[in-house]
């Protein structure tokens, strides 16, 4: 089969470097994987195109790259399943992390975040002589977590990465939960309410935007933002309410299960506290260019439609999800 | 054509044009609308964040409703396809599921029994109306006009809840219709990004730079303005752009104009019916590069 | 200079367990890898780790009794029942560190069957066990704070008066060379698969501490021994665990038949590696395959077994043949996977060479003698890790450092890789080396092998290496120039496929991982000892040592 790689490089060895693209026509075989093209360019053909590879079989976590735009496992990745009509295949460096030369990447900083969140097992009661007695159910479900192999997949792709590089971001939250969620970390309740404390600081939990790019990108199913959602549940379970993310959250809630609808006037205003005043006056700008152009939300907001019967439902469905 | 139409909370608050737009183009397009005044929030991925349970619980109480009317569902926000999406295939794939929240439905005497189609307008334009058939309607096409899609997370991410696999082509609709529609398309990667806003309140800051960066980028691109599906996408990139322009301290004025005022103005119809001088960010030079009757 | 006690030089399981038991030992210790740790080969186990727990009425005799037989009776027997005592505690470690180990239905650890054992004492995470494992030696890496040089590249040992004294060190990220002074150096660098092609080992196994060791003066035991694994993919290669025969999964040839009844007939598929190899090899030889391939059934395991205990080998299967196991048959072949022998150390990690330990595949103990055990090898690296950290941290508190000329050692290094990168362009590749390399080991030195391919394969291994003195590099860079690299590791495999062939052709009989046809017999009269290769003027010199026999009297061996 045969493919053309347009592979985006970067030589830091020049004077002034500039990435660039260049187009490597491939031979492979049918069934060969977006890495066996890469390894066969630098065999073959350029032995000065860098990147890290080693265990062709999604387990090493050291190829991830941007495929067409989106981060994967270049091993994974079967190349006649991306390549497009033209047989072409866009191969870029992992996003949001500081390009060292062509593919690879700096993972210092991911490292960092790892290392931030005290990424080993914390229990505060006696060991016991033998192994802890836990369900195989939740063995289970930590080991969808710990199939996390550090490609950096999730974090190429973040969203608020992209714009805030102080934010702990999908994988070090997951490692993080893989923690949370363990029974034997924590009090001899399995409750790890010092980690969670941590998480729910600036640049944790609460910064996530739920775009769903770290679920999409990762290559384990680890899903790094469901992760993250359960953070903040164990945060709100564990009482750690006192943050406009936890605020948000509730009081959304409250306010469609009153209603039957959002009322946006009163979310923001209750998410970050009536008494904030800073971040009150902070809405107002915004608040009065919406009202001059005829966008500002009616004060008066209206309730679906038999609402009384929608209230009795939710609160029964609250519940039962609950349960 | 006939739907039962979802419009979601923000096109009735924050962004109502976008209610005005949508329901004048669709008398236009005869696609007749069945208004649900008794559906509900769908929750917008928040609810879920701490009870999916409950969320799923108010998605199929919309579904029922719908099936009640016999009517397939449009809606007109991509949080509100994406989260109903994500909720009707939880309940199809486990039947358990459902049963467990048929249980909660039965307070309201309602029974959710699977068959709901939740589908945003931009789909049903091109899969049920027809691109052939909607470009026998344009009467002004927008040529040289550079526009850039902007599709809102939850109409891409995850692919499974938007069954991507069996409609691989709405994976590229908004840049199909963009030039459908005559107009030249701004491609960039951001168009698939988050525009920011569910955490508008929870970190202003990266919410409102993330306006930035998109606004920005496809400024520099040399775009006319950005399309998007998702009025909350809109609530952020058009309301939080002068905040973003000053906090990236560069000028942007980039008008982000909602799907169906894009149809709207391929259409023939005014600037005014279609709510554009409602936007915080002025319409009006797109306007008059277009030639659009201001109303 | 940079310095320190103990430098493990491998982070892998072998050399992450060796640095926090060095570190734990009150020596100042340091970890060097060419790899960030959390990609080392360890990874690659997905079975399990074997463990006797005796409050589950096992015995430690009993796994060390299916060990020595496993080994065809050519491991140290004192060594094994070190490792096989050892075990159960390494075990409890891990889960006390934090490994989520599968449970049975009381909470407890779970255990699932593996070749060549009379009782299921496999402990297990899903198929991705050395996954989980390293992952959580890494965690415990972090928390000791030991100093971590991640990405830098050993490329040759530093020798004072005769005795090594550190590491010249390659930063990859930089490309500055560094020398690194150290009082105790432990090798855990695992295997040398990539000598082979093709091979289910990354591609960063390839040999460098057997290699650099041996030219120190270490001596090399059993490099004979070579496993091929009995279930690697079609294709590329790569492992299809043998959980998946603990699980019950069946062998087939291309009619639907379970052909291991006229090898196995007791243990079937879950006879030891070697075993099944063999047989599969035999089937194929015999035109009962297809496209050169033996077929693994997992059909009838049914979706939930294989979802929640073989997903990943699962995902490999679709993502690089396009079988879905659940649905198909995976066509499957023997193929190159571990090395039993290598750097012969006793059972502290010590070598010959003062101030050399080596832990972990590129060891040689010899627990595993000519075959090892399907989850052994995730047990030996943890538990002789452990020991040979113990043992320097001990060894050297009351040493001294060697002195000697730091920039002058860096400077001569980096001639020695200036002229590497000097050679002219000629028409070869380090990659069309390699590839002959690989070719020839696995065409005469794989599952069956005779005199005329291994002299075949030896004078081919001369012809290479002349090319390879030549070899130019394409990147004459500094930053992550993996090209030179790519070139330094070419070397050493270059002496591990040498020792190998000498090795394997001065056997006369078929033991373990080597089967002879033409001395297909066991011979305990004459060879019921091991092979020893050192460096010598003209290349590797052979001697003998006796095989370690405490209280199993070999047998013949049946499944």
């Amino acid at each position: 089969m045969d493919v053309t790689l347009n592979i985006r490089r970067f030589d830091p060895g020049v004077p002034q470097p500039e990435s660039y693209w260049q187009s490597f026509d491939v031979s492979i075989e049918d069934n060969g994987t977006v890495l066996d093209a890469l390894i066969k360019i630098r065999e073959d053909t350029d032995g000065t195109l860098s990147l890290r590879c080693s265990c062709r079989s999604s387990i090493c976590g050291s190829c991830a790259v941007r495929i067409n735009g989106h981060a994967g496992l270049a091993c994974k990745l079967q190349a006649s399943a991306v390549m497009g009509d033209d047989n072409v295949i866009t191969v870029e460096p992992a996003g949001v992390m500081p390009v060292v030369k062509d593919l690879v990447v700096d993972f210092e900083p991911f490292w960092e975040k790892i290392r931030a969140v005290k990424p080993y097992l914390q229990p505060q009661g006696l060991e016991p002589e033998s192994e802890y007695i836990a369900s195989n159910e939740s063995m289970l479900h930590l080991s969808s977590v710990t199939a996390c192999i550090m490609c950096g997949a999730c974090v190429s792709d973040c969203t608020v990465l992209e714009v805030d590089p102080t934010f702990l971001g999908p994988a070090a939250l997951a490692k993080a939960y893989r923690f949370t969620a363990d029974p034997r970390d924590g009090d001899t309740d399995g409750v790890s309410k010092e980690r969670l404390q941590d998480l729910t600081q600036a640049t944790g939990m609460w910064d996530c935007t739920r775009c769903t790019e770290c679920v999409t990108a990762c290559p384990k199913g680890v899903a790094p933002m469901d992760r993250i959602m359960a953070l903040r549940d164990q945060a709100i379970a564990a009482g750690l309410t006192n943050s406009n993310g936890a605020r948000h959250a509730e009081v959304f809630g409250e306010l469609v299960g009153h209603s039957g609808r959002l009322d946006e006037l009163k979310l923001p205003v209750k998410t970050v506290g009536m008494f904030n005043i800073p971040a009150m006056l902070g809405f107002l700008p915004v608040g009065i260019r919406a009202l001059i152009h005829g966008k500002m939300p009616s004060p008066i907001h209206k309730n679906i439609e038999g609402v009384e019967g929608f209230r009795r439902l939710y609160k029964k469905a609250e519940e039962a999800g609950e349960e | 054509m006939k739907y039962a139409y979802f419009p979601g909370c923000v096109s009735r608050g924050g962004c109502p044009e976008l209610n005005q737009a949508t329901k004048l183009i669709c008398q236009r397009l005869d696609i007749e609308l069945q208004e649900m005044p008794r559906a509900s929030c769908t929750g917008a991925g928040v609810l879920q964040e701490k009870n999916q349970f409950l969320g799923d619980t108010l998605n199929a109480r919309t579904f029922a409703l719908a099936e009640g009317l016999g009517l397939p569902i449009l809606t007109i926000c991509s949080t509100c396809q994406g989260v109903m999406g994500q909720a009707n295939r939880r309940m199809k794939n486990d039947p358990e599921y459902l049963a467990k929240i048929n249980v909660s439905l039965a307070e309201e005497g309602l029974e959710y029994k699977g068959t709901a189609q939740p589908k945003h307008l931009l789909w049903i334009l091109i899969e049920d109306y027809g691109l052939d058939k909607l470009l026998e309607q344009v009467t002004r096409p927008l040529n040289g006009a550079r526009l850039a899609p902007f599709y809102g997370c939850y109409l891409v991410r995850p692919p499974d809840a938007l069954d991507f696999e069996e409609n691989p082509s709405r994976q590229d609709s908004l840049e199909r219709l963009i030039e459908a529609l005559g107009a030249t398309l701004v491609d960039f990667a951001g168009k698939s990004r988050c525009c920011g806003f569910p955490i508008l309140t929870i970190n202003e800051k990266n919410s409102v730079a993330m306006v930035a960066k998109h606004t920005s980028e496809v400024k520099d691109l040399g775009a006319d303005a950005m399309v998007t599906p998702c009025p909350l996408c809109h609530l952020n990139l058009d309301g939080y752009q002068p905040k973003a322009a000053k906090q990236a301290r560069r000028p942007i004025d980039m008008p982000i104009i909602h799907l169906p005022q894009l149809v709207g103005m391929a259409m023939g119809i005014s600037a005014r019916d279609l709510g554009l001088q409602r936007h915080i960010i002025n319409t009006k030079p797109l306007i008059t590069k277009l030639g659009v009757a201001a109303g | 200079m940079l310095e320190h006690d103990v430098l493990v030089i491998g982070a892998g399981l072998a050399g992450m367990r060796a640095a926090i038991a060095a570190q734990t030992g009150g020596a100042n210790t340091a970890i060097i890898s060419k790899v960030h740790p959390v990609r080392s080969h360890s990874n690659a186990a997905q079975g399990g780790i074997n463990a006797a727990l005796t409050d589950r009425g096992d015995e430690w005799e009993e796994h060390a009794y299916d060990t020595v037989k496993g080994s065809d009776y050519l491991a140290d027997q004192d060594a094994i029942e070190v490792m096989c005592k050892s075990a159960g505690q390494a075990l409890i470690d891990m889960e006390h560190m934090g490994v989520t180990f599968n449970r049975d239905d009381e909470g407890r650890l779970g255990t699932r069957a593996f070749g060549g054992q009379r009782r299921a004492r496999t402990f297990f995470v899903g198929d991705f066990t050395g996954q989980a494992l390293l992952h959580v030696m890494f965690e415990q890496l972090v928390k000791s704070g030991i100093r971590s040089y991640e990405e830098w590249f050993v490329t040759s040992l530093i020798e004072e008066d005769g005795q090594v004294c550190g590491v010249m060190a390659l930063e990859i990220r930089t490309g500055k060379m560094h020398a690194i002074r150290a009082k105790a150096l432990i090798f855990c660098t695992g295997g040398l698969g990539r000598a082979f092609e093709p091979s289910t080992n990354a591609l960063i196994v390839t040999g460098d501490g057997i290699s650099l060791a041996y030219n120190a003066g270490a001596r090399l035991m059993d490099m004979e021994m070579v496993q091929y694994h009995p279930t690697t993919l079609a294709g590329s290669g790569v492992l299809i665990s043998e959980a998946a025969r603990g699980e019950g999964a069946y062998l087939l040839d291309k009619n639907g038949e379970r052909f291991m009844e006229a090898y196995a007939p007791n243990m079937m598929e879950l006879a030891s590696r070697d075993v099944v190899s063999r047989s599969e090899q035999t089937e194929i030889n015999n035109g009962n395959g297809e496209n050169g391939c033996m077929f693994l059934d997992c059909r009838h395991l049914g979706e939930a077994l294989i979802m929640e205990k073989l997903s990943q080998i699962r995902e490999i299967g679709i993502d690089l043949a396009g079988v879905d196991m659940i649905k198909e048959p995976i066509p499957i072949r023997p193929g190159m996977h571990y090395m039993m022998g290598g750097i012969k150390t006793d059972v502290d990690g010590l070598t010959n060479v003062p101030g050399i330990y080596a832990a972990g595949e590129c060891a040689c103990v010899s627990v595993h003698g000519g075959n090892r055990l399907g989850a052994n090898s995730l047990l030996d690296t943890i538990v002789f890790g452990q020991r040979a950290g113990d043992h320097a941290a001990a060894a050297t508190r009351s040493k001294e450092f060697v002195n000697f000329d730091g920039s002058a050692a860096v400077k001569k290094e980096e001639g020695r890789i200036q002229q590497i990168l000097d050679r002219p362009q000629n028409d070869d590749r380090v990659a069309n080396i390699r590839l002959g390399m690989g070719q020839t080991l696995n065409n005469n030195l794989a599952v069956y092998r005779n005199q005329t391919g291994m002299e075949d394969t030896l004078r081919s291994l001369g012809g290479l290496r002349e090319r390879y003195a030549h070899v130019p590099v394409d990147n004459k860079g500094a930053v992550f120039n993996t090209d030179l690299i790519f070139s330094l590791e070419l070397g050493f495999m270059l002496d591990c496929a040498e020792t190998i062939t000498v090795s394997a052709l001065d056997r006369k009989d078929s033991r373990g991982a080597q089967a002879r046809t033409d001395y297909p017999d066991r011979d305990d009269e004459n060879w019921m000892k091991h092979i020893v290769t050192n460096k010598g003027e003209e290349g590797p010199e052979i001697s003998y040592l006796p095989v370690s026999i405490t209280q199993w009297t070999p047998e013949v061996r049946s499944y």
